[in-house]
Parts: C-alpha cells; structure tokens; sequence
C-alpha cells in the first residue's frame, strides 16, 4: 500500500535531499527546520487498463454508453491532448493509444465511416510523426496519417475554424470547424495535473487564438489562485463558461485518465524513493548518474534525459458528459498529489527540473523554467500559496541562455527584445502582445514547421504573473546570470548565498518550505 | 568557469571524492541508517527480511566450509578447550536427518556439535541461530552462515520461519537449541516447543546432547575461552522418536527429559541415571532455587567425568 | 620646427601590417608601426587664402587607423602624397588673418581639398557645391591628398601646425567647447549620411557599428530626418548607453541582427545552406557604419528589398553582394561632407547634443603610441573618440 505524503521537517538525521535542476540534479543538505513536502508514494495502477477503459466507454458518467452514440454514416471525431503531456512522456502504449483504439473498434462495429483524429494542441507545436506515433500507436497513425485524417489542429486556419457563438460575458468562441460540425467529438485527456481537464479539453484545446485571448492574459492569469483549483481560477472560469455555451451545440464525450507517481525508470528509481530510505544501490546508483552528468558532454545530457519515458501506471479511466467525469478525475489527481502543509513560509525552495510541457525534445529556455518554477510549481496549491505575501522564492536550474530555434523561435525574440523593454505583465501585454500574436512569420512557422505561436511567450510570462505578483523576491541558484538579470531575477551559486540574498526581505532565520517535485505534487495549504 | 577547467580531471576527482564523503556522512555508511524524526510516522513497520542463506548450502560453499571446520575451527577449538565427546554411536542407529537437540550455554556449543560430529554427518548439518542476533548484520549472518551453516529463526515467537522444516525436508540435520538463548548461570532454562513441533511435524529423531562444562570454559559476555584448556564434555543420546499422532505438547517434555537424562549420565553412570529415570527422579537439570552465587558456583567448577571406577576398584 | 606624427612609405612595413592587420594591434602601435614622431618643417602658406593653423584637438578616426594598420584598400594609394601628417578632424587656432577671419579665431577644418583650395579651376562637381566630390584632388598647388591629412604639403591634425585655405575654415561658434568642437567634423560626415540615406518617413533603419561613426549617424538620422524605429548594433556596454542616448530605438548585439530585425519588421527569416541568414522584407534603409565584410554583409541581408543600403564607414571588400541584385538594393557612398551647409547643422548639433565625455582620451603626442592603441580598441575600453591635445604636446 502506497503512503500518503507529508511534510518532513529536517533534522539533523536527515540525509542531504535531492533537487532537481535542469538536466541533473544536486543533493543539498537544508537548513534544520525546514519543511520538505513529499507528494504521495506512487499509488498501484489498474492491473487491467484495457478493461477499464471499456468498463468506462460502456458505462458513462451521465451519458449514454458510446456504443449508442455511434451510428452509420455520422462523423465522428476524436481529438487528443498533445504532446505537452503526460511529462515526462510515457513508455510505450501511450494511454491515448488504448482509448482511441477501443474507440476506434468500436465505431468500425458501428459502421462509421467518417472519422477523423485531431491533435487538440490549441498554440502549441504541432506534434511531429514520431510523437502521433508515440502518442497513438502504429496502429492509429497507419490508418489516418497517409490519408490526412489525424492532424494536428491549427488555430491559424480561418477555413478550418467555425464561430460558436459569444457567452454572457461577451467571451467568444471559436474552434476547430470539423470538431464543431461533428455529430460525436471523443476527447481523450491525460490529467497529469488538477489544472488539465474538464473544460479545458475542448474550449482551449481547440480553440483558435481569438478565443484563447479571452482566457489567456495577464488579467485572468493574475486572478488564478490557482490554477490547480479550477473552481478558483479565473482562467478556468472562462473556460468552463464557454465548454457550457460549446455543449449545446456539439456533443461531447470526454474520456479522461489519471497516471500515478511513477515517474522515473530504472536506473533512476531513486528520485521516486524518499532519501532516508535509499538502499546502497540507490545511493551508488545516485553517485554514478551525478558523477557521470558530471563529465557528460551537454549534447549527451540532453539525450539521456529527453529518452526518459515514464513507467506510469493508470488510476483511473472515466468516460461520458465533462464535468461529471472531471469530478471523477480530480479526486484521482489529488488522491496521488495532494499533501496537506500547515501554514505559509517566508521562503519557498523549488527544484526545476529538465522538463515541462513545453520543451519536450528540446532545450528549457529561461522563459520556460520560469514558467515552470514560478507558474506550474508556485501554482501547484490549493487554498493559499506555500510562500507568504511578499516572501521569497528561492528555484534551482541552470537557465541556459540558449533556445530552440525550431521550437521556440517567438521565445528568442521575447527575451531579446520584450523582457529587455518590461518584465511587467501588463506592460507588456499591451505594448507586445499583438504584434507578437500576428507577426505572419511566427504564423507561418506554427502552421507549418514546429514552432510554438508566437504569443505563446506570452502565456508563459502571465502565468508566473501570479507568483511574481505575490512575492518579493526571487533567486536562482546555480544559473546563468545574464539569463535571470534579464528576467528580473538575481542569482546565486549556493543555497547559502541565495539565503543571504533574501535575507532583506524574510530575515536572518526564515521558515523554508521545500517542495519535493517531481513526482508532482499539490500542496493543500491550510 | 571556462569549460576545460570544468572538465579538468583533477576537479572531477576532487568533487567525486567530495561527494562520497558527503554520501557516506549523510547516509551514515557503516552505521545503523536512521530516520528523520518527522517521517518516522510515515515509515512502514520493518518488515522481517529473512537473510537469504541458500547460497551457505551449495556445494561449492558446503566444500570451502568443510575446509574451514576442518582446517580451522576444529583445531582452534581444540587448542582453547579440551573437548570430551561420548555417545556417537547413537548416530550409527538413525540415518538422517535427525534434529539435534542440546541445552546452551556458551557460545561455544555450536563449534563443539560441529566438531564433535563425524564427518559425513557434520556436512549434512546446519544450525538454527537468532535472527536477531546473528542475522543482524550482514557481513555476521554471511560469516555464520558460511562457517557454521546458520539460518535465522525467529525465537520472540510469531511464526516460526519456514527455513528449518524446509531443510530437515532436505535431508539436512538440524541443530536447535529450545531455550532459545544461552543459559545465565548454566542451568538449563524452560525448553521452547519449537524444536518438538519441528520433530513432530516433519517426522524425523530427536537426538539429544547434553553439554557440560562449556559455561566453566567460556560463559555469557566472553568473547574467548576461558585459559587454560578447560575439559567441555558434550554427550548424545539414544534418539527419540515422537509417537505416531503425538501432539508437540506431549512430545516436548520427552525431548526435555532426554537432554536431563544426558546430564545426569554425563555426571554420574549411564546406569545410575537409568535407574533414576525410571524411578523418575532424574535432577532437575534447572537446579536447586538457591542464591544466584551457589548455582554459578556449581556450574562453574570443570565437569568431571560420572565416577571413574578402576578396574580392580 | 615642429613636433609631428608622420606617416611614411615603408613596404615591409605596410606587408606587416596587413599580415598581422588588427589581430596583434600592440605591433603596430609598437616596433612595426607605420607612423614616426619627427621634428620637421613647419608647413607654408603657398598663396592667396591659405592660412596657419595650430590644432588643439585633433581626433583619431576609424580611416586613419585603417591606414597605419594596412586595411584600407590600395585605391587610395594613388591619391595620397608621403610622407604625409595625419589628421583631419581638428579644431585649431589661426594664426594668421585669413581673408575675414581674424588670427586667432578658433576654426574647424573641412578637410577636403578641393578645387577652390589647389586653386584650379572649378570641375563639375564643385561647381554644383558637392565639394567632397571633386574630380581634382591630385593637382593644382598643392601635392596630390584627398584631404587635409593625407597630403605631403599641409600637414595634419597631427602635428603642431598645419596650412588650411579659407574654403576650409569654418568659424567656431562661442561657447562651443574645444572637445565638442573636434567633434564638429565626424558630425558634419554624419549629417551627411543622413541626407544621403533619404529615409521615407517612419522608415525603419539599422545602423550597423556603434563607433563614433555609428553613433553620430543614429544621431543626425534621429535629427534631421523621420526616421521611425533606428536600431543599433552595438557590441559594447557603453556603445549601448550612448546609443540609446543619441535616439536608437534599440539596440542589438551583432548575432542578434537577423532574429531582431525580422521581429521589427515582421519580416520571414530564411537559413540558406551556408552563409549567414538573411530576411525577405527588412529595414528600408540600412548604414553600414564598420566597414567590415561582416557587418556589410549582414546589413546586405537585412534590407527590405529596393531599401538602401549606405556605407559609411571605409567598406572592406570581399561582401557576398547577391543581396543587392536579387533584392533591387541601392547602395550609397557617404564621403565627407558637401558644403558649409552640413557645417551649419554640425555646430548646432555639437551644441545641444549628449556629447559629453565623447572624447574618452586625450593624449599629448609623445604618446602616440598608447593613444593609437587606446583609439584602436575605444569601443571596448567605453571611448567613442580619442584624440591628440596638441597643447600639451609643444
């Protein structure tokens, strides 16, 4: 049985504990008192997936089976988070296979003929042929590839995108035109975090860039306290209004799926296990891959640490109408992430790891890690922030100067040009953002290559609005200093330094809360 | 920080060196591993790993072992103790595996059963020993498990492991010592049931030893026999066989008694304690309720062989 | 007689200077330089209109440093007289009464020596006002030199006294200071090249090279024209500070070029198999303020197709010019200055410029050696202009 998590205050039989940064990790001993939260252990996955999946399509929350949804001659269509999920990616078959195949089987059964496959990537890249492969199987990507009907979705498209309509708080909606003319759209979701899901499918996933301005700003992004709790967050308020608006005019079944904690493969179990408990093995398992990324040519690191596929096991499989299925999954998602910590501290600690949902198979960018420490990690509560009003926030990572140029090129430019001008949401929202949004060549190169669009920069910026918002200082530890100066950020080489840095703004002796992430967790602070 | 001086060797074994101390102070190499107060809640109870001992029996271990013993636990016990065996004919009378079963006081019991038995039997022997003494430490439970042929038994009661029945199932004698700990003042203490049900349960002979003397020799919180040479006499006796249907309860003071009997014999004539024993009063091998000093004082004079008659008296 | 730097005829060592060209700078400021401190004649006034003139400043351009270090191309050879005096951004005294100026009037020099100054008669170009264009620099009283400073016969900025004629002088306005005033000339280059570059209102411009060149051209452009978003390149901290304060919008370090300027102008960036990248759409007027084979390439690449492209600074050779066929670029030549017209504009932006602390070094000329090196790398030592004082030097 998998314990739940807790919050470790350290002491001095505490063994130094792992932070992740970037493409390698440290081992640092914290300051006595400091609390470390520690997500859930990884709870044991549905023995068989396959039959919960088909318990789950032939037994719908609040919907009637799929089998009686489909019929000769209707277009159906099924679309599918990409590939910024789950993180990192998953070991081969990829859930979305298994559910879409079922899906598919059954539709063959039913005799439909028109299906098409959409990858619901709202602004993202498109996903590349390796990762449709990945993602769905050779099976899938066979069948529907050659032929053009499984593609990435293209909020650029004007011929492919259809106006719904404008909800009661003037919030327009626009998505993709197949999806919208279908008589049956099958989402299938990963909820790897609380913020995934429900409403967020198919009103953002497929919406075209009109409508994700709506929701996607710094005023909204501000206002999200947080976004793991959508009943909290202004962003997902939006999105809900218009998946409400969106569900009288499509019929959606959403198919949702929880993975558990199981994050790293072998040999690298020992980031999943709690420190105090590492065996020898793990202990010279741990010395040898620091040592080794001590010597690694960079080039090499990035492979070792991007062919990490995750050994996920499933919790849950829900299917039928969105909001009764998502209700399902976020007990799932908090049943293995929730950890419940009493009260703020004056300083937060967070390790930034290699990976987030926006640099799979490429470099994280500074724009990226900080979206990461200050939006997805800072982000990851429920109640109030693990940091006081006006605390600190101490994150670890490398933030190499360096971006992708294939996918990223938008980013570059925001970082030359944009964040030397303002680091200020709002400034540079209204200074920046449009003509980032329709510079043609950032367009075309998301329509045609795999660039992220080129507000997408944007997005990531407001999302950390909140937690730069909210407190007074951040340091970096072990980061490119030019990189960080530039965001408005400072650095340090230690934790010691980085201490000292704050201690302006939290004092000589301040309570310091570490989250042990990943595995994800989400702090319940009460 | 340019990159060759990132990559330079001599920092690279610098920092590997620094982080193995680190490594070895914070997860305290050699020592016990402990947990931060605060996760202690959090921790699983400890589940009794059973210290694997399967390798200790395969025939390449079984020949190094039979070098040791030979080569080098037999003399050594020999020349710190002077070992006085009787009664191994008994053990022409049974084929194995038989349970071998003798009162304990000192942890030289083990060696002198182990020397004292023939050669063919003694590589067919293996010894039940305290999981939570023996089998504590990896490098003691290998070393025992390599010289003696230990397997952990758990003697604070709870189940008993499946180790002993499984190997008596092999064909393996085994010694048990049913008090469970070595003796304080060298009296025997109360007999456990385990060694009756293994009997019981699996069929095969109890083959009682009395031991005497290895209390005087080199009693509890001794780490060397005492000097000397002190004579140590370890005596077996006629097997008993439980009776077909025999519950382990009713069999057990039988197995009790053997061992009583054994002593009595040791210090006195095989025929005196015959006839004690069937009159039924065999000493009590647990002694006389006296102060603590008398009863240590008893059993710590050398043991004299029962009354050496002259042959023309 | 006078103290004097004099630059002499010398093949090996004009062979080892363009060997070692910039890479080993401290040769040719040191055993292999080109230049020599001398004791030699005071220069004469020949005739009518010319003048004594004892320099006070005299600043070190970026064409005198391409000549000791053996980049400028071989062109030029031809119309220039050795041994020769460098320097020809200079603000002196005269010493003499010329015509109706008064000795002791401080002046600044056009250095050009045109046809009015050789006293031939007027050619085409001069007559049309576009002195720096004259077709007669090679004859006439005075020995072959294109300016003041590359002639044999009237000695240079560099020296402790030179001969200038009347079509040169230009009277420096009271209260103009000294160091403001030897910036008078670069700026008048400047003016020029603004006039030249004809940005159609709110046109972009990229101005390549953030030296003296660079920076006085963003900001006579930001002056005297419409310009709308000018960018900087600029490699160095203070090159960016003083960019921005002479009216850049922004400012991009060198590999930065492509990707800014396409963010500017929402142009498409394209990568070709080798060579650099390059912009379909771009800036509509491009300066080349370096002279470089980079930098020119790079701003061939980044102008918008039928843009202008406009050299300011000495060009090097050997620029990958397929940019200006396939893209319709026109290609600029900024020389000097045409005219008192440009003077007029100069002084006044001298006067109400930032230019404080533009002249970063001063040196006597004893101290010529570390003034050239100081002068050769002024960017990253945060100096725009280094000059000679030659005040202190007599």
């Amino acid at each position: 049985m998998s314990r739940p998590g807790f919050v470790l205050e350290v002491d001095d039989r505490t063994p130094p504990l792992i932070v992740h940064e970037g493409e390698g990790f440290r081992l640092e001993k914290f300051p006595t008192g400091t609390r470390v939260v520690y997500s859930p252990e990884s709870l044991p996955g549905l023995r068989d997936v396959d039959g919960a999946i088909r318990q789950a399509l032939d037994n719908p929350e609040n919907s009637e089976p799929l089998r009686a949804l489909l019929r000769p001659g209707m277009k159906l269509t099924i679309a599918f988070d990409d590939v910024s999920l789950p993180l990192p990616p998953m070991r081969r078959p990829d859930i979305r296979q298994r559910i879409i195949e079922q899906v598919l089987t059954m539709a063959a059964e039913a005799g439909v003929d028109d299906v098409q496959i959409i990858a619901a990537l709202a602004l993202h890249r498109r996903m590349m042929p390796s990762e449709l492969q990945h993602a769905l199987g050779e099976r899938v990507y066979r069948s529907f590839a050659p032929d053009g009907l499984l593609y990435n979705h293209d909020a650029e498209d004007p011929d492919n995108l259809a106006f719904i309509g404008t909800t009661d708080q003037g919030e327009e909606v626009e998505i993709n035109k197949r999806a919208a003319e279908s008589d049956l759209l099958v989402y299938v979701n990963i909820n790897i975090v609380p913020m995934d899901g429900g409403h967020k499918s198919v009103p953002i996933g497929l919406a075209s860039y009109r409508s994700l301005r709506h929701h996607h700003n710094s005023h909204t992004m501000v206002h999200s306290r947080s976004f793991m709790d959508h009943t909290k967050s202004a962003m997902h308020h939006s999105a809900w209004r218009m998946g409400r608006l969106l569900k009288d005019h499509v019929k959606i079944f959403t198919v949702e799926t929880t993975l558990n904690n199981n994050v790293f493969p072998a040999p690298y179990e020992f980031l999943n296990k709690r420190e105090w408990e590492w065996s020898v093995r793990d202990q010279a398992s741990m010395l040898a891959a620091r040592r080794g990324l001590a010597i690694a040519p960079s080039k090499l690191k990035r492979r070792i640490f991007q062919n990490v596929q995750a050994p996920y096991g499933i919790t849950g499989v829900h299917a039928g109408e969105t909001e009764a299925v998502h209700e399902k999954t976020l007990a799932n998602v908090f049943r293995q992430q929730a950890v419940e910590v009493q009260g703020q501290s004056d300083v937060l600690i967070m390790g930034v790891p290699y990976l987030g949902p926006y640099n799979v198979n490429a470099v994280m960018n500074p724009i990226l890690a900080t979206c990461m420490g200050l939006g997805y990690f800072f982000n990851s509560y429920r109640g109030q922030p693990l940091v006081r009003k006006g605390g600190a926030v101490i994150l670890y990572h490398p933030v190499p100067y360096e971006f992708s140029q294939l996918h990223h090129p938008s980013y570059v430019d925001f970082f030359e040009e944009v964040l030397a001008e303002s680091t200020d949401p709002a400034t540079i929202e209204e200074r920046f953002e449009k003509q980032y949004a329709t510079d043609p060549w950032y367009i075309h190169l998301y329509r045609t290559s795999y660039a992220y669009h080129g507000v997408h920069p944007f997005y990531m910026w407001y999302w950390a609005a909140h937690a730069m918002d909210h407190v007074g200082d951040v340091v970096w530890v072990g980061a490119d200093r030019r990189a960080v100066q530039r965001m408005g950020f400072r650095a340090a080489s230690t934790l010691a330094d980085a201490l000292e840095m704050v201690s302006g703004t939290v004092g000589r002796s301040p309570s310091i809360t570490y989250t042990h992430n990943p595995p994800h967790l989400v702090a319940d602070v009460r | 920080m340019s990159p060759s001086s990132n990559k330079s060797p001599v920092r690279f074994v610098k920092e590997t060196v620094q982080e193995v101390r680190m490594v070895a102070r914070g997860w305290r190499w050699g020592r016990r591993p402990l947990v931060p107060r605060s996760a202690e809640p959090f921790q699983p109870a400890k589940q009794p790993t059973v210290f694997p001992t399967a390798w200790a029996r395969t025939p390449i271990a079984n020949a190094v072992r039979d070098v040791v013993q030979r080569v080098g636990l037999g003399p050594l016990l020999r020349s710190t103790v002077t070992p006085q065996v009787a009664g191994l004919d008994v053990l022409t009378k049974v084929k194995g595996p038989v349970l071998f079963v003798a009162n304990h006081t000192s942890h030289l019991d083990t060696p002198l059963i182990l020397c004292s038995l023939p050669d063919e039997w003694r590589r067919r022997t293996a010894v039940a020993a305290a999981a939570d003494y023996f089998f504590d430490t990896w490098w003691r439970a290998s070393g025992s498990a390599m010289v003696f042929n230990t397997f952990p038994i758990e003697r604070r009661g709870g189940t008993l492991s499946a180790t002993p029945g499984d190997l008596l199932d092999e064909g393996w004698s085994v010694v048990v010592f049913p008090e469970g700990t070595r003796s304080v003042d060298g009296w025997v203490s109360r007999f456990r049931m385990g060694a009756a049900w293994l009997a019981v349960e699996h069929n095969v002979p109890v083959i009682p030893i009395g031991i005497r003397g290895s209390y005087a020799a080199m009693p509890r919180g001794r780490g060397w026999p005492r000097p000397g040479r002190l004579p140590v006499r370890v005596r077996f006796g006629e097997p008993i066989w439980p009776a077909e249907g025999e519950a382990p309860r009713a069999f057990a003071p039988k197995i009790r008694d053997g061992v009583a009997r054994l002593l009595d014999e040791d210090a006195t004539t095989w025929w005196d304690a015959t006839r004690r024993a069937v009159r039924g009063d065999t000493p009590d091998p647990t002694g006389e309720p006296v102060a603590s000093w008398r009863r240590i004082w008893a059993q710590t004079a050398p043991p004299v062989e029962g009354r050496r008659r002259g042959a023309w008296k | 007689m006078m103290l004097a730097l004099e630059m002499y005829r010398s093949l090996p060592r004009y062979i080892a200077a363009r060997a070692v060209g910039g890479r080993i700078p401290g040769v040719l400021t040191g055993p292999a330089a080109p230049v020599r401190l001398v004791s030699r004649e005071e220069p004469r006034p020949t005739g009518a209109g010319w003048a004594r003139v004892k320099p006070i400043l005299s600043g070190i351009c970026g064409s005198d440093l391409g000549a000791l270090f053996g980049q400028t191309s071989l062109y030029f050879s031809a119309l220039v007289s050795m041994p020769f005096v460098p320097g020809h951004e200079v603000v002196g005294v005269l010493e003499d009464d010329c015509e109706d100026l008064p000795k002791g009037t401080r002046v600044v020099l056009d250095p050009v020596l045109a046809c009015a100054a050789r006293g031939v008669e007027r050619c085409e170009s001069c007559a049309g006002g576009h002195t720096n264009r004259c077709d007669r620099i090679t004859v006439g009283h005075v020995s072959p030199g294109l300016q003041t400073g590359y002639c044999a016969d009237t000695g240079g900025g560099w020296g402790g006294q030179l001969i200038a004629h009347r079509s040169q002088l230009h009277a420096v306005p009271e209260g103009l200071s000294d160091e403001r005033a030897v910036l008078v000339e670069p700026l008048a280059c400047a003016v020029h090249t603004a006039r030249r570059a004809q940005v159609p209102d709110g046109g972009s411009v990229l101005v390549s090279g953030a030296g003296a060149v660079g920076l006085f051209a963003t900001l006579a452009m930001r002056e005297l024209t419409n310009a709308g978003r000018i960018s900087v390149v600029a490699k160095h901290p203070r090159q960016r500070e003083l960019a921005k304060a002479f009216g850049a919008s922004d400012v991009l370090a060198p590999d930065e070029v492509p990707a800014r300027v396409r963010r500017a102008t929402q142009a498409f960036r394209l990568a070709p198999e080798r060579g650099g990248e390059f912009l379909l759409g771009g800036v509509d007027v491009a300066i080349d303020a370096v002279g470089s084979k980079d930098s020119l390439g790079s701003v061939l690449r980044v102008t918008k197709a039928g843009g202008r492209v406009v050299l300011s600074g000495m060009p090097a050779t050997g620029a990958d010019l397929s940019p200006v066929w396939f893209r319709e670029l026109d290609i600029t030549g900024t020389y000097a200055t045409a005219g008192r017209e440009a003077f007029q504009t100069a002084f006044e932006l001298a006067a109400s410029a930032p230019l404080d602390g533009v002249v970063g070094g001063r040196y006597p000329l004893y101290r010529w050696r570390e003034a050239l090196d100081h002068a050769h790398s002024a960017g990253r030592l945060g100096t725009v202009k280094v000059a000679f004082d030659l005040r202190s030097s007599r």
